[in-house]
């Protein structure tokens, strides 16, 4: 570890630590804009459920480096590219979650919402949605994690994070930006995903206590 | 058990300007696949009273009180409730105007007990203060215990989480209020004890109820009026217990109310409305040879001796007094306790019951302060059924 080279280069590290943050939050975000629409469509209408699935399936096993050479010729080698690669790869795990969460909700609570004068839309958001929260939010963590890994990639076509890092390591032949740039990956993996936990159970006082 | 209910059934002509009374006219409810689940209904509810739906599976019934409240909608016909027709009011408006309870009481597992029983007034509008009154009131109303009030569903047993699911029901003090199955979910102990619970708390607050059940014991303990259906959704007859029991209208009803008919009618009777036999009695401190005397005069095989208070002590019978010595007490020979004590508001079934254990031919009974009223024997009650 060459200590000297991390104190000369702090500005590169925390903006490429700030970078990696930014792509994967907008990432989640879009994932979340569109996957939560498709899965109030595919709950209310059951039969999209298959197709859907199928066609996030299928997006989710392009390899990751194919999907970004895919969309070059759209979107160069811009944030977009790396971006639109990023929320594909959430889609299916936000979508599958946001499905089995508003499934899970019970029949019998739907029913009861109903006869006590719940118009649609006030069911939907405060008596399902909270409901599938935790199925939900164990949704965005799988996808956040999986999303902190596959961000280092999109370096590959001047983006990436933290994974600039890895490209300076490797081009200087240099170990310490490669250590720094794998600690502070695996680190932001295991803050995010302690972040959402602390989330879901302050919004889920209900469930503290069970299990 | 307490039948001060059906007085009130018997008044039929009582609160006739109350808007909401629920009329079925011509009824119909046919699904897409063409089964008919309710057919060509014609059904009033009075108002203030509690109307019990029961049939075997597959009647109907259910569908009849999904209809009121539009969870439901019907095919033919009309259903009114006072002068306005269902179908030309808003679902959601009409249904938080009803009150619902569902057999697996339904509760919002995200909401306290308090958030749940608060939801119906949160939905119209009510402001903080007056919401967390109403809650206030109705968790003491139920019999739920205050500090329960900050737990979730799960925390409750299924008694409990019926009882809240009464309470939300009740919550924006509806003037009908519908019951799906409410007590089938709970284990029969407690079953029993939320009935009668539930029937005092009806007549104080005298709403228009209608209940599903598919239990025809409930229905006859529960019911002011019993709406018995039959398969592919016909009434079968529509009665209050009493006529039901003494006139069934088919041998759909006779079967379906069971064959034990006569001692359900026994329970729906109570004992000061027969006229009780004097009975041979005589105080603690009779002397043998006197008693003697009474039960050879009467030709009886008993007496009935009595305390100070003209509480009764026990049964003396022949085989211990005839072979008493003449001058003693009778309270010194060994008499027989009963092992029920009767009271002048019990059923007749209660009686029955009684009887048969009793140790005498005939039984005591008592008013509420436990002095002795009279006598009941086999014969009173058998007049009484024929």
């Amino acid at each position: 570890m060459n200590w000297g080279w991390v104190a000369s280069n702090t500005h590169q590290i925390t903006a490429a630590l700030l970078q990696h943050v930014q792509l994967v939050g907008l990432a989640l975000l879009f994932g979340f804009l569109i996957a939560f629409p498709l899965a109030l469509l595919a709950v209310r209408w059951p039969r999209l459920y298959g197709p859907s699935l199928a066609v996030t399936g299928v997006m989710f096993t392009i390899p990751s480096l194919a999907l970004f050479i895919l969309l070059m010729p759209f979107t160069g080698l811009s944030m977009a590219t790396s971006l639109i690669g990023l929320t594909i790869y959430t889609l299916l795990i936000l979508f599958r979650n946001i499905v089995q969460g508003l499934r899970g909700v019970s029949p019998s609570v739907r029913e009861a919402a109903r006869a006590l004068g719940y118009t649609p839309a006030r069911r939907l958001f405060t008596v399902e949605l909270p409901i599938a929260l935790p199925v939900i939010v164990a949704g965005i963590r799988i996808a956040a994690v999986t999303i902190i890994g596959m961000v280092t990639v999109t370096a590959l076509i001047g983006q990436g994070g933290l994974g600039q890092l890895f490209i300076t390591g490797f081009t200087l032949s240099f170990a310490t930006p490669l250590v720094i740039g794998f600690v502070l990956s695996v680190m932001l993996a295991v803050a995010v995903d302690l972040a959402l936990v602390g989330i879901q159970y302050w919004l889920t006082p209900w469930q503290r206590g069970v299990r | 058990m307490t039948n001060d209910h059906r007085q009130r059934a018997s008044a039929e002509d009582r609160d006739t300007h109350d808007s909401s009374a629920i009329v079925f006219e011509g009824v119909t409810k046919r699904y897409g696949d063409g089964t008919v689940a309710v057919d060509k209904l014609d059904l009033t509810l009075p108002a203030g009273e509690l109307t019990v739906l029961v049939g075997p599976s597959g009647c109907g019934k259910t569908t009849t009180l999904r209809m009121i409240n539009r969870l439901e909608t019907l095919s033919e016909g009309q259903l009114l409730i006072g002068d306005r027709d269902v179908m030309s009011v808003d679902a959601t408006r009409l249904r938080r105007q009803i009150g619902y309870v569902m057999q697996h009481s339904g509760l919002f597992p995200h909401k306290t007990i308090a958030d749940n029983i608060a939801v119906v007034p949160r939905l119209l509008g009510w402001g903080k203060k007056r919401i967390r009154e109403r809650v206030a009131e109705l968790v003491e109303l139920v019999g739920l215990d205050e500090a329960l009030a900050e737990r979730y569903p799960h925390q409750l047993s299924g008694g409990q989480q019926q009882r809240v699911g009464l309470a939300r029901a009740l919550a924006a003090d509806p003037p009908i209020l519908l019951m799906d199955e409410p007590f089938a979910a709970v284990d029969p102990i407690v079953r029993t004890h939320l009935q009668e619970e539930f029937l005092s708390l009806q007549r104080r607050v005298q709403k228009t109820i209608v209940m599903v059940t598919h239990d025809i014991d409930e229905a006859m303990k529960l019911g002011d009026r019993v709406a018995i259906f039959a398969q592919g959704g016909r009434l079968a007859q529509f009665d209050t217990p009493a006529q039901l029991l003494s006139a069934p209208a088919s041998d759909f009803v006779v079967d379906f109310i069971g064959a034990d008919r006569e001692l359900r009618r026994l329970a729906l009777e109570r004992l000061d409305s027969l006229e009780l036999d004097a009975g041979l009695t005589a105080p603690r401190d009779e002397i043998v040879a006197r008693a003697r005397s009474y039960l050879q005069q009467a030709g009886s095989g008993g007496i009935v001796v009595l305390d100070e208070q003209r509480a009764p002590l026990g049964w003396l019978d022949w085989d211990t007094l005839k072979q008493a010595d003449d001058r003693a007490r009778i309270d010194s020979l060994s008499l027989k306790p009963w092992r029920h004590r009767l009271y002048l508001h019990d059923n007749l079934r209660s009686a029955l019951n009684a009887l048969i254990s009793s140790p005498g031919e005939v039984m005591p009974v008592l008013n509420a302060q436990g002095r002795y009223m009279g006598v009941i024997d086999q014969l009173q009650l058998t007049r009484r059924l024929s």
